[in-house]
């Protein structure tokens, strides 16, 4: 259906400057998230790209056409809001029929595709409701109808789960998962969420300081960070500073780590002798015992049972420290020196970048 | 939690607010004593028999509202109040929107400028600001040598004492009453929703006619009801600006009460005004009150 | 196009507003002998006119002794009401803050008339006594809402601090509630103050024997008297307005108070 391609959208608020040349695209029937702390540009890109934002510089293109001079009301793209937007005072009919009523649908066929569309987001039975006698997972799939019967080019969603609680959020969450997959409609979705991204989407730009720090798809994020925000911001990670001593074979690096010189895969363009960034995720980390081969002494700190896993921050000779997650049933308790290993596969190597 | 619990739980709460809500006392004292029995006294009053040489006589009678019903001089002064309260409230409806909207969108300085345009005539006196539009109308004031420098007219024309004068200084006294309440409304529809209508493919004036407006009903409604209220019983304006020609209701009622000294007959016409203004606005509220529900907060 | 026209609606609208408040100050501002707009060249001889006219003096004064009174005991009765209404629960609130205003909602010529027959009853007619308390009942209503204002602004969890911290009921009232809402206080005096100040059908009705107060005299004036002397006395309350509505804007921020 439609490929959205975002060219280095910029925009200054006085002398802040919100977006700094974002670039993104969309292929037909993707779902995009943007991801990131609040003041990120996240939900000012999305803001952009609806239309009630003129963006300083750039472009928005929809199948290779410029709606950048559009208005919002011209450019058939549904939007779904943070706190839903639904109008107040229009019964739950009448606010998916909105947009049909407005492009002036005969009534037969504005009743029909609103029938549709709340069957889409499995919503029957409320019709003549108010918004406010509804429940929020019920105003949010109506907001969601809304937005979809206008048959939009895009689907635009700005922190949609955001006033849902915890249950609520993964059921509504997989809905919107379904609805899209199901109707092949392009989407941006805006979330601070890594979860909430990982879960939903074909592709998650890290935004950082209305710049896109990473655009690629959720394992190579969560996996091959292309720096430490990144890292930290995709899940937990221990994050040290290292300098690589040269390239193994496979074109990885040689770190030296904890006294033992780890070969790691990395990002490509870091140099040996640079300082660089050394991510290691809590699964690459696992306890066993100190005596053995090649491994690495370690001080156990602390410990918190998690349930599933033990939560256990350890301090290496030099100082280093680390998390990671042991198995429950694991005889580890503060004070006790344990062993530890490297899965270097899981194992990833970043430039130093300020963050 | 079982009744009694329950029961228990409301007394400590009524211990820990009482001294509170004893701190409501002499304010609801004043207001029962000074505000509500002199209501109540007024409708006493309006039954009671007329007498020579005093305010009111002994004994009780319905007369008044007899007299005052049957005789098309105070008839036709409360038609003609409430009409001209109509159409003050329908003016000022038409001039206050703009300004809402206009208030509504302002932000910061601007915002609180134009603000204070609007909300200092509430602070000023009815009197002081008719006589503000004596000055400006008065046969040789500033309209009329505009108009006849501009040469649109070719005598100087008297506007002072007219219904027209009297009708527009009305409408100049009630203004910020309709425009607060309409921006506080318009204040409250979550500018999201625009961006919604936007989005759904309505251009501004369709986002205004189908969200904008309708979700400004409140204030429309709290205006409307406060304007027509206080434009039937406006007793100033048409004293120093209407003359002696037109008579409307409170100049009536105010005559029977100090000039005639006919306390209960004047009780009677104030109970008459009183009862059709709440009339009309019963009237009012009923028939807009599906719309009202669906647009409260 | 629609700009520009909007721009001139809104022109015209905001001068209709204004215009006749400006005419007032500027007839008494004039240096001539008539009622004149724009006037014929400066002066404040109006303003010496004003305050030489026995007449005027007196019922200034009443004004402003009766003014007085009313904002004192006006803040009082509503600060305590203004309390009463935060300790209870949003519908009730709703309901007592609609009761405490009605004053303000109903026509004052009601009020009036009401007042001139119950005060008669008391034996209160035509005394001062009886003046001062209609003041007090029309004025109340604009002192409650600027203090409930106020009070809104303040975090419940204050008072929670303050009582979990050993304050008492007054302790905390005079320690944590008083300082804060005190620029409500002063704001919903300064309404007292202007709204007693220009009162009229209250005063016309219910006037002491002998006295009138500044609108009332004002009024007589105009009916037979068209001279700038009028202006100036009406340019006073302007003053007053032009006033209060700077210092509510220094103390509160004026969308607060109204």
């Amino acid at each position: 259906m439609t490929q959205i391609d975002v060219v280095g959208l910029t925009k200054r608020y006085g002398t802040t400057l919100a977006l700094d040349g974002v670039s993104l695209q969309a292929r037909e029937g993707e779902l995009v998230s943007l991801l990131g702390p609040s003041g990120c540009g996240k939900t000012t890109t999305l803001r952009c790209m609806a239309g009630f934002m003129d963006p300083d510089a750039g472009d928005i293109l929809v199948d290779g056409t410029s709606v950048t001079r559009l208005p919002p009301q011209k450019r058939n793209f549904g939007v779904v809001f943070q706190n839903y937007a639904l109008f107040p005072h229009l019964s739950v009919f009448d606010n998916v029929a909105y947009g049909l009523a407005v492009r002036r649908l005969p009534k037969a066929e504005q009743r029909a595709r609103v029938a549709d569309a709340l069957a889409m987001v499995r919503l029957q039975g409320l019709e003549d409701r108010l918004p406010r006698a509804l429940s929020g997972g019920q105003q949010q799939r109506v907001a969601l109808a809304r937005a979809l019967v206008i048959r939009p080019r895009l689907l635009l969603l700005d922190e949609p789960l955001a006033n849902l609680d915890a249950r609520l959020r993964e059921e509504v969450r997989w809905l919107i998962r379904d609805v899209q997959q199901q109707s092949r409609i392009t989407a941006f979705y805006v979330t601070h969420d890594q979860a909430e991204a990982m879960a939903l989407s074909d592709r998650i730009a890290v935004m950082k300081a209305g710049r896109v720090a990473q655009f690629a798809t959720p394992r190579e994020i969560y996996q091959r960070p292309a720096e430490a925000y990144v890292a930290r911001f995709t899940g937990d990670a221990n994050i040290i500073p290292a300098r690589p001593r040269d390239r193994t074979a496979d074109g990885g690096f040689h770190v030296p780590f904890g006294g033992v010189m780890l070969p790691v895969p990395g990002v490509d363009g870091i140099r040996p002798g640079d300082p660089a960034m050394l991510m290691l995720r809590p699964e690459a980390l696992s306890l066993i015992d100190p005596g053995a081969e090649g491994v690495i002494p370690a001080l156990v700190l602390g410990t918190a049972f998690l349930g599933a896993a033990l939560a256990c921050e350890v301090s290496l000779a030099d100082g280093t420290r680390l998390r990671l997650q042991a198995s429950p049933h694991a005889p580890v308790q503060p004070g006790m020196t344990v062993g530890l290993r490297v899965d270097t596969a899981h194992a990833w190597l970043m430039p130093d970048v300020l963050s | 939690m079982s009744c009694h619990e329950g029961r228990v739980a409301a007394r400590a709460a009524v211990r820990r607010l009482l001294p509170r809500l004893l701190l409501g006392l002499p304010a609801v004292a004043l207001l029962t004593l000074f505000f509500v029995l002199p209501y109540v006294e007024m409708v006493a009053m309006s039954f009671r028999a007329p007498a020579f040489g005093q305010p009111f006589g002994s004994g009780h009678t319905l007369m008044h509202y007899g007299r005052a019903l049957g005789d098309p001089i105070y008839t036709g002064a409360l038609l003609r109040s409430l009409l001209t309260g109509a159409l003050i409230t329908a003016l000022c409806l038409v001039i206050s929107f703009p300004l809402a909207l206009h208030l509504s969108r302002l932000q910061g300085r601007w915002h609180v400028v134009f603000y204070a345009c609007i909300v200092s005539p509430l602070l000023i006196g009815v009197l002081v600001r008719n006589f503000g539009w004596m000055v400006l109308v008065a046969v040789d004031g500033p309209f009329n040598r505009w108009l006849l420098a501009a040469g649109l007219i070719e005598r100087p024309f008297r506007v002072l004492f007219t219904q027209g004068l009297v009708v527009m200084a009305l409408v100049h006294v009630f203004t910020p009453f309709m425009v607060l309440p309409i921006a506080t409304a318009l204040r409250n529809v979550r500018p999201e929703l625009r961006d919604a209508s936007a989005s759904l493919g309505a251009g501004g004036w369709e986002t205004f006619r189908r969200v904008t407006l309708p979700l400004s009903f409140p204030g429309v409604q709290a205006g409307v009801t406060l304007v027509f209220v206080l434009s039937v019983a406006a007793y100033v304006t048409p004293a120093l600006l209407g003359g002696q020609g037109i008579a409307y209701m409170p100049a009536v009622v105010v005559r029977e009460l100090i000039g005639s000294f006919a306390w209960p007959f004047g009780a009677a016409l104030a109970v008459i005004m009183a009862a059709s203004t709440l009339a009309v606005v019963t009237v009012f509220t009923l028939a807009t009150h599906r719309l009202a529900e669906r647009t409260r907060g | 196009m629609m700009r520009a026209l909007s721009a001139a609606v809104l022109g015209v609208i905001y001068a209709f507003l204004l215009l006749p408040l400006v005419a007032v100050v500027a007839a008494s501002l004039t240096a001539g002998e008539l009622m004149r707009v724009p006037p014929q060249g400066l002066s404040l001889k109006w303003f010496a006119r004003f305050l030489a006219s026995e007449t005027f003096r007196e019922a200034l004064l009443l004004s402003l002794q009766v003014a007085v009174t009313t904002v004192v005991v006006t803040v009082v009765l509503a600060t305590l009401a203004a309390l009463c209404h935060r300790a209870l629960s949003r519908r009730l609130a709703a309901t007592y803050r609609v009761a405490m205003t009605l004053p303000l909602l109903l026509p004052e010529l009601l009020t009036a008339i009401g007042l001139l027959f119950f005060l008669n009853g008391l034996g209160l007619g035509k005394t001062l006594t009886g003046l001062q308390i209609a003041h007090v009942v029309i004025a109340f209503p604009f002192a409650f809402l600027a203090i409930v204002a106020a009070l809104e602004q303040v975090d419940p969890a204050m008072e929670e601090a303050s009582a979990s911290l050993g304050a008492g009921g007054f302790g905390t009232f005079r320690r944590v509630l008083l300082p804060l809402i005190r620029p409500g206080m002063l704001t919903g005096g300064l309404f007292a103050f202007i709204v007693s100040f220009d009162m009229f059908t209250i005063s016309l009705l219910l006037k002491p024997v002998g006295g009138n107060t500044l609108p009332l005299a004002l009024f007589d004036f105009l009916t037979y008297d068209f001279d700038p002397t009028a202006a100036a006395a009406a340019t006073l309350s302007v003053i007053a307005a032009v006033i209060g509505v700077l210092a509510i804007e220094r103390m509160v921020g004026l969308k607060r108070a109204f």
